[in-house]
């Protein structure tokens, strides 16, 4: 997707090594401006970190998971509708047995088959991932749609007791699942052959061909990591409301590619993939959001926010990339 | 290649939809296209879906992945409703005036677009998120999130596309035009080197920068036609989709983006993407036939197994031909 | 050079953020602070609902009014309510449905008040919450009412003669728009899967997703059926004019979707929506013969629930439990009697006005007080 041997003059290794900090840089100001703000307006804090945490750990999660995907230079545009599938494979596979465990396996099973399902489909019959994942997208919002307005009837949505998931609904449990995820990406992405060899097909598809790296193998693992972000989000999802309708999870999609923008990442993936900038970017994008909605109050506020949001995220991402300009117009 | 050759490849896809659906729907004792009425609806979906597919294409068949053009449509839409109606209260004429408008807004909106991904010199899909974000911000901002409909509901809008003619005279214009512009012009010569090979087209001499501009200038008027008919043929517009909800709009168009991009091999994409759209449009007739029995799920699950299955055949072609030859062969021994 | 530039740009966010700050340090000054969760911000109905709220409510009493945007699903439900207590809103009302027992659990939670102002709790689940003591009660068409709402629209139309109709079912599997739908094929004389029985009705309906001509027997023909609104929808409907009906029956939203084409065809319509300036338009200049709707301050007695909870007298009916009242609907078959409703509700004399209002807010209010004005309106 890049062309980067029309290089451009870099700004030196300061001044990479500042543009690699600026999203935690960005992280941490929006986080002071945010405290501040709710501080000043006398609202409570406590309140609305846990709030913001809950918004965005599922955010953080699903993108972290999804950065192995993105780092191949390939992206999925169904995650959202696996998440909310595997949410909803999960709710009736309790209510049919009662049973966590069994539960956690249906959802950790159906989120995993289906990224997976996504990559063999691409792999077999050699069309593009991104193609499999808008249909995908479709089929499987659909058939959860279905699912869920035939079960809830009048409810008009599917859940499991309360008490099942309450006693998880605590942030200590929540950061010490997101810690672990992290951790295990990390441990995949940074300090294993695998991952690097990920960036090599990310950066340079036919390079790594010839040098025997096989792409449906790190395709397989990238999906699969994929998959376990979409579980977790899934799980993390029902912990927070033990319900779901045919709307849950339906922001995600989009969101993950705003998160890891936002966290210093190319999109095109390759060697300047980071397995941070999707739990970076995540919590940015959130806590961006919800200043703007405090700042700027009434009737057509979300509008606004949305553009203001928008603008900061362009003006973040062309700070960020300030060093990998080319000549060519980048495809 | 034969002209009987090619005439059979151009029309062999759209003549077996054609078929196929006509025989399901007789089969349960209808047609595809019963009256005038739904042959008017016919064209007009047609109109809207092969100009969405060459707006898609201009862009993405350079590289440029451009989520925007759903938030073009609706905006330019909004702005072309809501001043056409400021000046003609809704009377005759309104929906000339807006079309004209819409068409200038979506231009506009795209010349917007095109400058960002100049300036910013960022992957074109990273801004288009940015610029449909902020389209969508303003349409909401302009419309409270609300539909738009008084602006569009009168009698001039539902005349437009209450007849086949205007819808066609369209589709043949804009095809016209496409073809003139991209097989005819310095600009097109240049937009297919540059599509074709970026780093060789700039080195010879071609200005990148103008050309990806205006191509975003031609898809953001198509996009305000895309607006204007979906405002006349729904008599609303949609004004709160926030958080991407104006993107669905492009997934539409993939099938028959691919579906064109095939036939072209026997004529030219443009004829390509109007036959892909009369193929399209005969489904969409095809479902509301079935109403009653096939439900949105349904549809949009038809769909994307229609999009996989058919992306399938087009990337297997030469294996499935193989398959079948030897097969053949072998039965023959 | 560049990092310079870079720091000149951050410092510049950074600046502008901080002024977006010092902009946002006003709080609330308002006695009462109440949380509205809307799923809808576009329709004829909520706009009506908001404007009463914001222009006639916060001006007669020291009440402020704060909005979400369009709600998408039971977590953004969630996160609105917690953003609500952060800010120090003392209730909630909820015209949003995705997942009430959330809501009312995370409601309970952080000890804030809840009433429900649209699409009322089912009987189980009332059942379930009624005792909880931050539940301030529910206003509005019980399920049995919607059912009776399109009920007498298809007996009006029966009563007309029309012996072929097509039908609009909103957004079936929604529970008010699948017993309205139910009620309407009962008001035809007509049965769904043999039965005209609300609750075998409706069952057949959740199960089916929506309705099936097929099953609809009886001496009015139904030409037609379409629900949603999505790509196809313009087709479909366009499909159901073609088949022409002598009647298009609508349980929601066709007023907003589909007045233009059918006034176009000529077919008279009806629908259950609101008393608005554009339905009044389609009464008295379009095809629309027919409407059932509340009326923009019928959401009046939920402020008064909340307000005199709030105050220290919650509103419980004669077991101690959250009251649950029903409110009917209102029905227009022409200019004139749309008029009757809507003049009476509009501007600063709304029906449920400052002093109607007053008469159930206060220490001394009873159960009794209550219901038997919202009885009576």
């Amino acid at each position: 997707m890049e062309t980067g041997t029309l290089k451009k003059k870099s700004g030196g290794t300061a001044g990479r090594h500042l543009v690699d900090l600026l999203p935690f840089l960005a992280l941490a100001v929006l986080f002071a401006l945010f405290c501040a703000i709710v501080k000043g307006k006398g609202y409570r804090l406590d309140i609305y970190l846990k709030t913001i945490f809950n918004q965005g750990v599922v955010l953080a999660v699903v993108a972290t998971g999804a950065i192995f995907i993105y780092t191949l230079g390939s992206f999925d545009i169904s995650l959202g509708a696996s998440t909310l599938f595997a949410a909803t494979m999960g709710v009736l596979t309790y209510n049919a047995t009662e049973s966590l465990p069994l539960m956690l396996l249906a959802i950790f099973g159906t989120a995993i088959a289906c990224s997976l399902f996504s990559s063999a489909l691409a792999s077999a019959f050699h069309i593009p991932a991104f193609v499999t994942t808008v249909a995908m997208l479709s089929v499987l919002s659909a058939v959860s749609a279905q699912i869920i307005t035939t079960r809830g009837g009048s409810l008009g949505g599917i859940g499991i007791p309360k008490p099942v998931v309450k006693p998880l609904d605590n942030p200590p449990f929540k950061i010490a699942l997101l810690a672990a995820f992290f951790l295990l990406c990390f441990f995949v992405f940074q300090l294993t052959k695998a991952g690097r060899r990920q960036k090599f097909i990310g950066g340079n598809l036919v390079c790594a061909r010839l040098t025997g790296i096989s792409y449906n193998k790190y395709a397989i693992l990238a999906f699969t990591m994929a998959g376990i972000g979409v579980g977790l989000g899934a799980f993390l999802t029902l912990v927070y409301t033990p319900s779901v309708t045919a709307t849950t999870a339906s922001g995600i999609g989009m969101s993950i590619f705003v998160a890891i923008v936002f966290g210093g990442m190319p999109i095109s993936g390759g060697a300047r993939s980071r397995i941070h900038a999707a739990l970076v970017g995540g919590f940015s994008y959130i806590l961006l959001n919800n200043i703007l909605e405090l700042v700027l109050e009434g009737g057509s506020a979300y509008g606004l926010t949305q553009i203001v949001s928008a603008v900061f995220f362009l003006a973040v991402v062309y700070v960020t990339s300030m060093n990998y300009r080319t000549a060519l117009l980048p495809r | 290649m034969s002209t009987a050759k090619k005439v059979t490849g151009t029309l062999a896809i759209p003549l077996l939809t054609a078929l196929v659906l006509e025989c399901i729907c007789v089969m349960n004792g209808n047609h595809v296209i019963t009256n005038l009425k739904s042959f008017n609806n016919f064209v007009v979906y047609t109109a809207i879906v092969m100009i969405t597919t060459m707006a898609l294409s201009i862009n993405l068949n350079s590289g440029r992945f451009d989520f925007s053009l759903g938030s073009i449509a609706a905006l330019s839409a909004v702005t072309g409703a809501k001043i056409s109606y400021a000046m003609l209260h809704g009377a005759s004429g309104s929906a000339p005036v807006m079309l004209l408008i819409t068409v200038l807004a979506g231009a506009l909106l795209g010349l917007v677009s095109g400058l960002i991904y100049v300036a910013l010199r960022l992957p074109p899909i990273i801004t288009s998120l940015g610029v449909t974000l902020i389209f969508e911000g303003v349409l909401y901002t302009f419309t409270g999130g609300k539909y738009v409909m008084a602006e569009v509901q009168n009698a001039s809008m539902s005349g437009f596309v209450g007849t086949w003619v205007n819808a066609a005279i369209l589709i043949v214009v804009i095809l016209l035009a496409m073809i003139l512009i991209f097989d005819h012009t310095t600009f097109g010569y240049n937009y297919n080197a540059l599509k074709n090979g970026q780093k060789v087209a700039v080195n010879t001499g071609i200005r990148e920068v103008p050309n990806a501009v205006l191509c975003y200038v031609i898809c953001g008027a198509l996009m305000g036609v895309v607006g204007f008919l979906n405002a006349a043929r729904n008599t609303n517009i949609n004004g709160g989709q926030l958080n991407f909800g104006s993107i669905s709009i492009m997934f539409t168009a993939f099938l028959p983006m691919f579906i064109g991009t095939y036939i072209s091999r026997f004529s030219s994409d443009k004829l390509g993407f109007l036959l892909a759209a009369v193929c399209m449009s005969l489904l969409n007739s095809t479902f509301a036939v079935f109403s009653n029995a096939i439900t949105a799920s349904v549809q949009s699950i038809i769909n994307a197994v229609l999009l996989v299955v058919f992306l399938i055949y087009l990337n297997n072609e030469q294996l499935l031909v193989g398959t079948f030859m030897n097969r053949g062969q072998k039965v023959k021994a | 050079m560049k990092t310079r530039k870079m720091t000149k740009t951050m410092l510049t966010g950074i600046a502008l953020a901080g002024a977006l700050a010092a902009t946002a340090m006003t709080a609330s000054a308002a006695d009462l602070k109440i949380g509205v969760l809307v799923a809808d911000v576009s329709g004829e109905e909520a706009q009506g609902f908001r404007s009463y709220y914001e222009n006639y409510i916060a001006e007669n009493y020291d009440v402020e009014f704060v909005y979400t945007d369009a709600l998408e699903d039971a977590a953004g439900e969630k996160a609105a309510i917690e953003k609500f207590a952060s800010q120090g809103c003392q209730a909630i009302i909820s015209l949003s449905s995705s997942d009430r027992a959330t809501q009312i659990d995370t409601c309970d939670e952080y000890g804030v008040y809840y009433a429900i102002a649209s699409g009322v709790l089912d009987d189980e689940l009332f059942e379930t919450y009624k005792g909880y003591e931050y539940f301030a009660g529910q206003v509005g068409p019980g399920n049995a009412t919607e059912f009776e709402a399109g009920k007498a629209m298809g007996e009006y139309f029966k009563a007309q003669g029309v012996t072929s109709v097509a039908m609009y079912g909103a957004f079936i599997p929604n529970p008010m728009h699948v017993f309205r739908a139910a009620g309407v094929i009962a008001g035809l004389g007509d049965t769904y899967g043999g039965t005209n029985d609300m609750y075998e009705m409706i069952g057949q309906i959740f199960a089916d997703q929506k309705i099936d001509p097929a099953k609809v027997e009886g001496d009015v023909a139904l030409t037609a059926y379409l629900q949603g609104y999505g790509d196809t929808t313009t087709d479909e409907i366009n499909a159901a004019i073609q088949k022409e009906p002598e009647a298009f029956l609508s349980v929601g939203m066709a007023t907003t979707f589909f007045t233009q084409m059918l006034n176009e065809a000529g077919i008279p319509f009806a629908d259950i929506d609101s008393f608005t300036q554009a339905n009044g338009t389609a009464i008295k200049e379009g095809q629309l013969v027919y409407l059932a709707g509340k009326y923009s301050s019928s959401i009046g007695p939920v402020f008064a629930l909340i307000k005199n909870a709030v105050d220290g007298n919650p509103i419980r009916d004669e077991e101690g439990n959250a009251p649950s009242f029903s409110q009917g609907y209102l029905v227009a078959t022409d200019g004139e009697s749309f008029d009757e409703y809507y003049v009476a509700d509009n501007g600063d004399a709304p029906i449920y006005d400052k002093e109607t209002l007053d008469s159930i807010i206060g220490a001394d209010v009873t159960y009794e007080d209550f219901k038997a004005l919202v009885e009576s309106k």
